[in-house]
């Protein structure tokens, strides 16, 4: 079975004047390990798809199966309970609480689920250290460049020991050299812990990055290529 | 972890915390002033009247305060007062002798309440000793000597060492007239005391009345009013037959105004805390709209509902207790500054004294007041910090991330 399994989705968009289709039958599956771009022209739908994937949004119709569950048979609180232990989050921007140091932001999402003091100090460190982090545990997001925010947001999604990452435009307000950096540690990442990332972007030096492209036009997917094959160890 | 977020999150907007807190302080400190002040009036008022003649506890008969007759004596008086002598924390007692007669001068006659005192005794038990502003309280070997109030001296236009004449029914019903020389005039807080009151020793009285010792009351002063209820216990269950009443209830009007006041003061804090909400749940309104985002990823990445509601009252709260104790700081220190100090009201001196209030006003607020402010400050910042709340947690995690 995949690690995420995107059955028929649909999202429309009915709170507006003219309701939008977001998303148009949409059939995905992802594989655990895997290092996926979702790209396409503004509009096509990758935030849609990347919210209902994440349990940040219901589809109109059809279903997502993560882990072997569909995630419609949550109840609102068991699905942020769902998100905090399996899914990483990195978001565009503005990812991470102001007011605290590169730890906190990183223990803070440990404290959600319960971790002791101690257990959650080490691994923030240790985090952080692995993002290239480890001499400025103690800066706050204004002290550091956005690139290492966006380092500190990976951190923290790895954090909590999800099944998957997904990233909405994680690189969007990056320049391309700190886009490139970034992109290094994830797929660093990705091959050391084997932790499945599925991003979407639509700057083409990040795409040529990704192991599988699939690209959405209009709520639909309109390519889908493999590039890289997983290892063998999958 | 959710504390310090709570504490760093208010220092956020410095200035927009500041004016929310100096809001809360000043409107505090106004407040418990205010409250001090009237407290302070309160106090005085009833601790003049206990210094000027009411005492903590007093008792009489029965059946005198309804009628009044001479006749109407305290049984084994003598007895009861040196019992109530040897009482813990009791530091007088006093008899006293109550006829209503009439006290005529050269030029002019009215109706008086006479007292008839030890004069020993009642020096420990009320103040009348410290308020003579002519002449000078009982002498012991001089006989017939008479205090009278300045108002009553003006009004029969008499002076230090002037001749007047009480009457009054005696034992048998028939008047008894007697001649007294004024050797003192003493001023309190209450004009009307003053108008209406004399103190003649008792033993005048008895030689006059040729009778036995007999008194009508028996006045007992306390070294704290908060002692007064235990002794009050104990007389009235050894004195079953006799009528013992604490200063609440002999001046009902006291107690009553000291309930008002409380009453009172608590709907003005109220109002005051009333105000306040709306400027905390303003603010409060604008950090939260102002992180529409951050809740958004926080509750995207797992931070349930119910914790972000908690984190924005945890705020709220904390915001609250910062402004409520610079306020209660600052309204201590005022309030004990002018607790010893005083604040002078002799502008209005005329008209306190009427109400028998004196001219330097002491303010003062109990510390249960402090408390209840307390709790009320707490409930204001829950009560404010619900609606921005609702607010945060109303956020959709999806719309709240893609709002720039
Ligand atoms: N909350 C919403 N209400 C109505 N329409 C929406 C909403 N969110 C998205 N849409 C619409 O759904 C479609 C897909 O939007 P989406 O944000 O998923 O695109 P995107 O590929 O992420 O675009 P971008 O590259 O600009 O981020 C768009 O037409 C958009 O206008
Ligand atoms: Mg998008």
């Amino acid at each position: 079975m995949s690690l995420i399994q995107i059955n028929e989705v649909t999202k429309i968009y009915d709170g507006t004047a003219v309701p939008v289709k977001g998303l148009n039958e949409i059939n995905l599956e992802i594989e655990s390990g895997e290092f996926t771009a979702i790209v396409g022209p503004s509009g096509s739908g990758k935030t849609t798809l990347l919210n209902i994937v994440g349990g940040l949004d219901t589809p109109t119709s059809g279903s997502v199966v993560i882990d072997n569950v569909d995630l419609s048979t949550y109840k609102p609180d068991e699905l942020v309970n769902f998100r905090l232990h399996h899914i990483g989050f990195v978001f565009q921007a503005y990812n991470l609480i102001p007011v605290f140091t590169a730890k906190e932001n990183v223990e803070f999402i440990m404290l959600l689920q319960g971790l002791n003091k101690t257990d959650r100090e080490k691994r923030a460190i240790e985090l952080l250290e692995a993002v290239g982090l480890g001499d400025r545990v103690n800066n706050k997001p204004s002290e550091l460049s956005g690139g290492q925010q966006q380092r500190i947001a990976v951190a923290r999604a790895l954090a909590s020991k999800p099944s998957f990452v997904l990233a909405d435009e994680p690189t969007a307000n990056l320049d391309s050299a700190t886009a490139d950096s970034l992109l290094d540690l994830m797929e660093n990442l990705n091959e050391d812990f084997n932790m499945t990332f599925v991003f979407s972007t639509h700057d083409q030096r990040v795409i040529d990055r990704a192991h599988r492209v699939i690209t959405l036009h209009d709520g639909a997917v309109e390519k889908d290529e493999l590039k890289i094959r997983l290892s063998k160890n999958n | 972890m959710l504390l310090s977020l709570a504490w760093r999150n208010i220092w956020r907007n410095k200035r927009r915390s500041l004016i929310i807190i100096a809001a809360i302080a000043v409107g505090l400190l106004c407040g418990l002033f205010t409250s001090a002040i009237m407290f302070g009036m309160g106090e005085s008022l009833i601790n003049s009247t206990i210094d000027r003649d009411l005492g903590h506890i007093q008792i009489h008969t029965k059946t005198f305060e309804d009628d009044k007759l001479l006749t109407d004596t305290i049984p084994s008086s003598i007895k009861i007062l040196s019992e109530i002598k040897s009482q813990p924390n009791v530091t007088g007692a006093s008899s006293r002798l109550i006829i209503e007669g009439m006290i005529s001068s050269a030029t002019s006659s009215g109706g008086v309440r006479v007292t008839g005192i030890q004069p020993q005794d009642e020096m420990k038990v009320t103040t009348v000793h410290n308020n003579i502003v002519a002449g000078k309280y009982f002498s012991d070997n001089i006989p017939n000597q008479i205090l009278l109030g300045y108002k009553l001296a003006e009004n029969l236009g008499l002076k230090e060492k002037s001749k007047v004449v009480l009457s009054f029914q005696g034992l048998d019903g028939s008047i008894i007239y007697g001649a007294f020389r004024v050797t003192g005039i003493f001023r309190t807080e209450s004009t009307m005391f003053d108008r209406s009151t004399v103190f003649i020793k008792e033993s005048d009285i008895l030689s006059l009345l040729a009778s036995q010792p007999i008194f009508h009351e028996i006045v007992v002063r306390l070294n704290s009013y908060q002692k007064v209820d235990s002794l009050y216990t104990n007389l009235t269950k050894s004195y079953d037959d006799l009528s013992v009443k604490s200063w609440k209830e002999l001046a009902p009007e006291l107690k009553l105004m000291d309930e008002m006041i409380g009453l009172q003061l608590s709907i003005f804090m109220g109002v005051i805390l009333f105000a306040l909400l709306f400027g905390i749940t303003n603010t409060m309104l604008m950090s939260v709209l102002e992180r529409v985002r951050e809740f958004g990823v926080l509750m995207a990445i797992g931070m349930k509902r119910k914790k972000v509601f908690w984190m924005i009252i945890l705020e709220t709260i904390t915001l609250a207790i910062v402004g409520g104790i610079v306020g209660m700081i600052l309204a201590i220190i005022t309030i004990t500054y002018f607790g010893f100090a005083g604040i002078n009201l002799s502008a209005f001196a005329a008209g306190l004294s009427e109400w028998g209030l004196g001219t330097i006003l002491y303010p003062v607020l109990p510390v249960t007041f402090y408390l209840s402010i307390t709790v009320m400050i707490l409930l204001t910042a829950i009560f404010s910090a619900i609606y921005p709340a609702i607010k945060a947690i109303k956020l959709k995690p999806a719309t709240a991330i893609r709002t720039f």
